[in-house]
């Protein structure tokens, strides 16, 4: 294995290599990077049977294996590969660092904020028109107001929510 | 386009794009709430170099008029910013964002595989069938439509990215100076240990 692979990027070196592939699928293949909307174009097999009158299902978000839910399969195994290359795989229930301090060992705790967590972050990136990937990333490549307003909702919900949790930590 | 195309480029931009995540560690809780905190700016380095490379990659294919379709994201002030509010909240809870989720999963984190990929389902069936309710009022006020800075501003594109690209920039030399005016100079990041896996 090159040593390149063996150990992590500069977050510059690994952002060059984003905004590359960010470049690649817009410009060439014509889609923004995914990464709520695999989830939106899973949801119809769910919500379909729920409300089956919704024009939500029928004409704003397709149902099936789109584009957006292979670049999510995808991801997952890049992902893999890179983790395998390194040596960071491992199967496990907790984050590594950091989280027990705050929150204790409990891991039904932890699933349980996860939970609600990626909840809010996927209907958030449903009223934003996108998520990190989709909208900052992809609406900021190409320099669109959407993405910096995004950011700005993300780091005003996002700071106050952490100072909250880190509150007995001195600053 | 070819069908081939259709389903192994998806999955070639998903492999790289989670290969990036996961080599910037990027699918770890503390990397992502520590942001907030301002204690890690990973994040923002990423961020804003892959912001960086694509508005120039971008720009250069449309130049050299190689370039498709290139979809731009609709700005309609609310709904951005109340939408990133309750996502930040989200991330600073969980330090997921949907993306990280996958590259997560990939690494073999259970709670990134399982609650996570739950909670986002059920976050997007949520939002399905309160749509009809919420959207309209949301996507109405100042909605601007499908516009870039350079749009709404009749400049030259390329302006709007070299001043981004120097903002950027500065940004950086404000971050890293201490680093630079030291002996290791730019990309010489420690890597962060990890603990022993089982």
């Amino acid at each position: 294995v090159p040593l390149s692979l063996r150990h992590p990027w500069s977050p510059y070196v690994a952002g060059i290599g984003l905004g590359l592939v960010v470049t690649v699928s817009m410009a060439i293949f014509g889609h923004r990077l995914s990464g709520a909307g695999a989830y939106q174009h899973l949801s119809g097999f769910v919500g379909r049977p729920l409300a089956p009158g919704s024009m939500y299902w029928r004409t704003v978000v397709p149902t099936g294996v789109t584009w957006d839910v292979l670049v999510l399969v995808g991801s997952i195994l890049g992902a893999f590969v890179a983790a395998r290359l390194a040596g960071e795989y491992g199967v496990r229930t907790m984050p590594d660092r950091q989280w027990v301090d705050v929150f204790g060992p409990s891991i039904a705790r932890r699933w349980l904020l996860a939970f609600v967590g990626s909840l809010l972050t996927e209907i958030g990136g449903g009223i934003a028109g996108g998520c990190t990937a989709s909208l900052a990333v992809s609406g900021g490549a190409v320099l669109a107001p959407a993405a910096f307003i995004f950011m700005l909702g993300m780091f005003g919900g996002g700071i106050p929510t952490a100072l909250l949790i880190y509150r007995k930590e001195a600053p | 386009m070819s069908a081939p195309v259709d389903t192994v480029a998806p999955l070639l931009v998903g492999f790289a794009f989670g290969g990036c995540l996961q080599k910037a560690g990027l699918a770890r809780y503390e990397r992502i709430v520590n942001v907030f905190r301002f204690r890690d700016l990973t994040v923002l380095k990423f961020l804003l170099s892959a912001l960086v490379t694509a508005a120039i990659g971008i720009r250069i294919l449309q130049v050299l008029g190689l370039a498709a379709n290139v979809p731009i994201p609709t700005t309609y002030i609310a709904g951005n910013l109340l939408g990133g509010l309750v996502f930040g909240v989200g991330m600073a809870l969980s330090g997921f964002c949907p993306g990280t989720v996958a590259a997560g999963a990939g690494e073999g984190r259970l709670d990134y595989l399982i609650p996570g990929g739950v909670g986002l389902l059920t976050g997007a069936v949520i939002y399905g069938l309160a749509y009809e309710q919420v959207m309209p009022l949301l996507s109405g006020w100042r909605r601007a439509g499908n516009v870039t800075f350079s749009d709404l501003m009749h400049v030259e594109p390329w302006l709007v990215i070299v001043l981004f690209m120097e903002l950027t920039l500065g940004t950086f030399y404000w971050i890293e100076r201490g680093r630079l005016m030291g002996a290791s100079g730019l990309g010489t990041h420690e890597p962060v240990a990890t603990r022993p896996l089982e």
